[in-house]
């Protein structure tokens, strides 16, 4: 998953367009509807195909989060004001003093889109099918050792270790209460795999699928469900449209002449431009999602891997993306636990970065080092930083050679057995599954042979015993916790196998046809569009 | 006529074979793994070695030709990586598109083409003759896909005259949406007495069609005056001349015909030319053809898909080119002697 | 290959040469105006470092505070999203596709001369092996091979150089060994093999000078075609990489910012279009002076 949300320049778009356009055609048969539906339906402008991992709520994993939340709900909500879980499908809850039993008392009365009641035994089985799968994010649910149901509303976590239960619960992956009777009462893991993937849903959510026309840009439509638990009274959309347009220049058309409420991603300067436009409200949020750069540490010496440090130019990254970028501290983004402004931070500092390289023989005046970047296609922000690097590099006689690569492809060569095949600097976006900063430290620097996303090929046997314990230790004493997160960050940066080059800044557009749009960056992208009131 | 005919297939059919033998040739050069592309990024080694076996991929090559050659004979185009659906059927998907939207272009570039290309051999040598000739030369001179870009963002973004992009607009999906017969929307949508949609699928064309009318323009337009200019040249021409004819009707009546045949077979095959240029310009107007089709095959390195339209589009040529031959040798017994 | 007969007047073949050539000239002033052109383009290419106002930005150079710039008295063009100024990048880019232009050229006449001189010359299976072999390159538009290869190539300018190359020989293959066999069926050709003179001769005395004005004309007019390939395969991202300044990746990077930065896309562009339509209008106008029988145009 991690790759994208940026977006490809050619995948998207309208490769497959005809497609199932019959489909299309048969789901919408009925009375044909007003010509001037807009206040009944929300479009939603995105630039990648929306559900490119399939359809089953247990695993997928990638960027149809943006439709699934609006399908599915989960047990609690994490707020990114108040920094809490609120309560979704589960009404209250209470932790035991020691913290491994988390008891979550279920809202009565809610029914899955197939007809069903929503019980204990039913979320138990969801959560269950989801941790047994293992995929997606499922490995939030790791503390769990059982789950048990004293009654039809009363759902019990029994936990192996203490662990913020109720925030593994609020994950944007992975933490959707579903039917898993859907496909009938018998059928197995597979085929309710298989039933997901034709497409239905069975979530409790305010939406349910309509249509899905798999490679067109009108994607994916969910209509209401009728049976909502939180009622339909009150201004609501109606219909929800993921509309897939590759082109910034034809999502600012779209958007400006009103045939898109919201647009999720456009170049900052076509952002900048929508900016005291009619009609138009432009929003920018603060995001826990940064771009790292990991810098290939089996073939870069420690040494090489802190001059590259300094010699990159972090300030002109930031400039250059005009309000996209705000600057980082350390690997954890503002927002989030164990975040840290207090960091032997990295500054561009050429002087010092040739200095260094001289020790290895290198930089201007000796031997040119040759060193390979890897970046997404179609990203135009991971283009900018591409060539910015290899211009602030060059002026340390090293050449870099940039090579923008489709996700798989990109991810396919980092992986690659042939070492020989790998890049040296690998551009990638990180953001967590849930509000929780371990995912920088598990996911990424982990030992892990062979590597899957640690594509620094980082390993070291110290920083693996710290990062094991960390999330133990913060659920027990934050302020240890706290402590270790900074005494990690100190250390990597110290090591430098990656760098967080620059935080994004999420920056959204969308009609003022609506209010209650609220960022949430625990949910990156998401619209819960039944939150928000059609005004005209 | 008849071993005119045989031997021009026969050559086509070796050409075909050639062909296809490059495409493979081409697949082999391919640097990297395309089980591995195929099996996913979350694939294990033992999902890339089944997505090896079922792609084929861990026989000799020689075996792998021939199960190709066998393969494109019987409809069997392999099948694309990113979209996991056999290359022939989403051909079949997309190809509509492009011929609609070359279609267009070519009866744009006639429409161009055919007046200017008579004003200009009707005074040779004048003003409008330089102009009309730069004119031509500046068609087929034109790098289309930042034309596309440019009428794009002058038509579209500007004066708001035309649509940016897509096949039709969004609102027509909920209160128009078409059924399709054919695939081709122009078709469609008057069948099922869908104007709405009819006209919106119009507007929509046009811009990319006068992009991809560029090139076509240009040629026909040289071509037809050099055609012209050439059969007013001819003895049988100047014969009718000589017996009072008015230049009109010399003109019009004669040196048109005799131009008629040559330019009807460089439309045959401008027009499978055009077909490669959609690929520059349909990804830029969302037209979900060919063109969006191959850009996004080679985003994700779809060799398979790549190919296919490859070898679709020199299929497309072959046969364009063998029917004109054919045509041209049925009103022109001389051909076949050549 | 697109061709059809030609039409223009002939220079008339009686007169002097120098006579014969002003004469055409005047009768063709589109070609005076191409010949122009292709001259100030090639001056450009040579003087790009003393003419562009920026030429390190023509290189790795970035200026990360100056990004999308709109034209102004310090940058004509403007600057792009990494701050360089276009102008300059233009300028240097006249050093790229027309030089890739001219390398494929060179290589695909290296390749096709010979191969069309043998199969003209000596004819029988030799000839039709040839002639086959062009058969199947020839049933590609010359994008779509180039492309199909470019796409399973790694991008760089090497691999735009050997596609394109690739598909361009076999035109050249064609047109020689049609010329070719012309002469060599000529009277006067057998007479030198009657008197004894060598193969090699023969072939390089008499076949090879008597086909080679159709090629010159041929080259000079493809020169715009390949300029224009080499742009799409740029633009697809299959062709020269970032920092080099040529002008279809140009055009292609400027296409996220073109909505609201205009001149990063269209400077660029307007560099291709004058520089095929400089050196088409010369070979257009050549072919007419020199092969008034024929054109050929793709």
């Amino acid at each position: 998953m991690k790759p994208h949300r940026a977006g490809l320049l050619f995948a998207s778009g309208s490769a497959l367009a005809l497609l199932l356009a019959a489909c299309g055609g048969s789901s919408n048969s009925g009375s044909p509807q007003p010509t001037s539906t807009a206040s009944q339906v929300f479009t939603y402008d995105t630039t990648a195909t929306v559900m490119d991992d399939g359809w089953d709520p247990a695993t997928e994993y990638s960027d149809a989060i943006i439709a699934m939340n609006n399908m599915y709900e989960t047990l609690t909500r994490y707020n990114s004001v108040t920094h809490k879980t609120d309560p979704l499908l589960a009404t209250s809850w209470s932790k035991s003093a020691d913290g491994l039993t988390w008891t979550f008392h279920l809202r009565h009365g809610v029914h899955f889109h197939t007809g069903r009641l929503m019980t204990a035994q039913a979320a138990k089985a969801a959560l269950q099918r989801t941790i047994k799968l293992g995929g997606g994010a499922a490995y939030v649910f790791t503390p769990v050792k059982s789950m048990s149901t004293p009654n039809q509303y009363t759902l019990v976590f029994h936990l192996s270790y203490p662990a913020p239960i109720d925030v593994a619960t609020s994950a944007a992956y992975s933490a959707y209460i579903y039917d898993t009777q859907a496909a009938g009462s018998t059928a197995s893991s597979s085929a309710l795999t298989k039933w997901f993937n034709t497409p239905h849903d069975a979530g409790t959510g305010p939406y349910t699928v309509q249509t899905w026309n798999k490679g067109q840009e009108f994607e994916v439509i969910l209509k209401a469900y009728p049976g909502y638990w939180g009622g339909w009274s009150g201004p609501h959309y109606k219909k929800l449209v993921f509309r897939v347009v590759s082109q910034d220049s034809t999502s600012a058309q779209l958007l400006r002449s009103g045939q898109v409420s919201f647009v999720e991603q456009v170049s900052p300067s076509v952002w900048q431009s929508f900016k005291g436009n009619q009609g138009i409200r432009t929003v920018s949020a603060p995001s826990w999602q940064n771009l790292l750069a990991q810098i290939n540490s089996k073939t870069l010496s420690l040494n090489l891997r802190q001059a590259i440090s300094y010699g990159i130019d972090y300030p002109g990254i930031i400039a250059a993306l005009h309000g996209a970028a705000v600057p980082s501290s350390g690997l954890i983004p503002d927002g989030l636990f164990g975040h840290s402004t207090n960091l032997p931070n990295y500054t561009y500092d050429p002087a010092k970065a040739t200095q260094m390289l001289k020790q290895a023989g290198y930089g201007p005046g000796g031997k040119a080092l040759n060193l390979s970047l890897t970046y997404t296609q179609g990203d135009s922000n991971e283009q900018v930083v591409a060539t910015l690097l290899k211009s602030s590099l060059a002026r340390l006689n090293i050449n870099l050679s940039t090579q923008s690569l489709a996700w798989p492809t990109q991810w396919a060569k980092a992986k690659s057995s042939n070492e020989a095949n790998r890049q040296s600097i690998f551009l990638e976006y990180w953001w967590p599954d849930m509000p929780d900063p371990s995912t920088w430290f598990t996911n990424l620097l982990l030992t892990e042979h062979p590597p899957y996303y640690n594509i620094s090929y980082y390993s070291n046997p110290s920083l693996d015993k710290q990062i094991n314990k960390v999330d133990e230790l913060t659920a027990t004493n934050p302020a240890a916790g706290s402590q270790l997160y900074h005494a990690m960050q100190v250390e990597i940066l110290q090591q430098a196998p990656l760098q967080a080059l620059y935080n994004v800044n999420y920056q959204y557009a969308m009609r003022t046809s609506f209010t209650g749009f609220v960022a949430n960056p625990a949910y990156a992208n998401v619209v819960f569009v039944y939150n928000l009131k059609p005004t005209g | 006529m008849i071993v005119y005919v045989a031997r021009r297939v026969a050559l086509a059919g070796l050409v075909v074979a050639g062909v296809i033998v490059l495409t493979f040739a081409i697949a082999h050069l391919v640097p990297g793994d395309p089980a591995a592309t195929w099996a996913g990024p979350h694939a294990s080694a033992a999902q890339v070695a089944a997505a090896r076996r079922y792609l084929g991929l861990d026989r000799p090559p020689a075996v792998q030709l021939l199960s190709y050659f066998g393969g494109i004979l019987t409809g069997n185009w392999g099948i694309a990586i990113h979209t996991h659906r056999p290359v022939l059927s989403d051909l079949a998907v997309v190809a509509p598109a492009s011929l609609e939207l070359v279609t267009a272009a070519m009866i744009i570039a006639l429409v161009v083409a055919v007046p200017l290309g008579l004003i200009s051999a009707r005074w040779p040598g004048r003003a409008s003759d330089h102009v009309i000739r730069a004119g031509s030369i500046l068609g087929v001179s034109m790098p289309i896909f930042w034309m596309a870009l440019i009428l794009q963002l002058v038509f579209a973004q500007r004066l708001h005259l035309l649509p940016v992009a897509g096949e039709y607009s969004p609102s027509l999906l909920f209160t128009h949406p078409l059924t399709r017969l054919t695939g081709f929307g122009l078709i469609d949508a008057p069948l099922t007495g869908n104007w709405p949609m009819f006209g919106s699928i119009l507007g929509h064309l046009l811009l990319p069609a006068v992009v991809i009318a560029a090139y076509p323009a240009g040629l026909l337009t040289r071509m037809i005056r050099a055609q012209v200019l050439d059969t007013i040249g001819d003895s049988h021409v100047q014969m009718v001349r000589s017996l009072g004819f008015s230049e009109r009707a010399v003109f019009g009546r004669f040196a048109m015909k005799l131009a008629w045949n040559p330019v009807a077979a460089t439309v045959a095959l401008v027009f499978a030319y055009s077909l490669v240029n959609t690929f520059l310009v349909e990804a830029i107007f969302d037209w979900p053809g060919l063109g969006s089709y191959t850009t996004a095959s080679i985003t994700s390195l779809d060799t398979p898909a790549i190919l296919g339209v490859t070898l679709f589009i020199a299929l497309v040529y072959v046969v364009a080119n063998l029917a004109v031959d054919i045509f041209q040798a049925a009103i022109d017994p001389r051909i076949r002697l050549r | 290959m697109i061709e059809a007969p030609s039409t223009l007047p002939a220079a008339d073949a009686r007169l002097p040469r120098g006579q014969a050539l002003r004469r055409g000239l005047g009768a063709n002033p589109l070609m005076v105006v191409g010949a122009l052109m292709s001259a100030l383009i090639v001056v450009i290419a040579l003087l790009a470092p003393l003419l562009a106002p920026f030429p390190a930005d023509a290189g790795s150079a970035t200026h990360p505070f100056l990004v999308l710039h709109p034209p102004s008295a310090q940058h004509w063009f403007g600057t792009d999203n990494v701050g360089r100024d276009i102008y300059s990048r233009v300028l240097y880019g006249a050093r790229i596709s027309p030089l890739i232009a001219v390398i494929v050229l060179a290589i695909s006449c290296a390749v096709g001369i010979p191969l069309g001189v043998a199969a003209g010359y000596f004819g029988g299976w030799l000839d039709e092996t040839i002639m086959r072999v062009t058969d199947i390159f020839l049933a590609f538009p010359p994008l779509l091979l180039a492309l199909a290869l470019a796409a399973v190539l790694p991008a760089s300018i090497t691999t735009v150089i050997i596609v394109i190359a690739l598909t361009w020989w076999p035109w050249y293959t064609r047109l020689i060994r049609g010329q070719a066999a012309s002469v060599a069926g000529r009277p006067y050709i057998d007479s030198c093999r009657a008197l004894g003179i060598s193969r090699w001769r023969i072939i390089f005395r008499h076949i090879l000078p008597n086909s080679i004005t159709p090629l010159i004309v041929q080259v000079s007019l493809d020169v715009g075609g390949v300029i224009l390939t080499v742009s799409a395969l740029s633009f697809l991202g299959l062709g020269a990489q970032d920092p080099t300044p040529d002008w279809g990746l140009m055009v292609a990077e400027g296409q996220d910012y073109f909505l609201t930065s205009w001149w990063v896309v269209t400077f660029p562009g307007i560099a291709i279009l004058v520089t095929a339509f400089a050196f088409t209008l010369l070979g257009d106008g050549l072919r007419d002076l020199m092969d008034p029988k024929r054109i050929f145009l793709r």
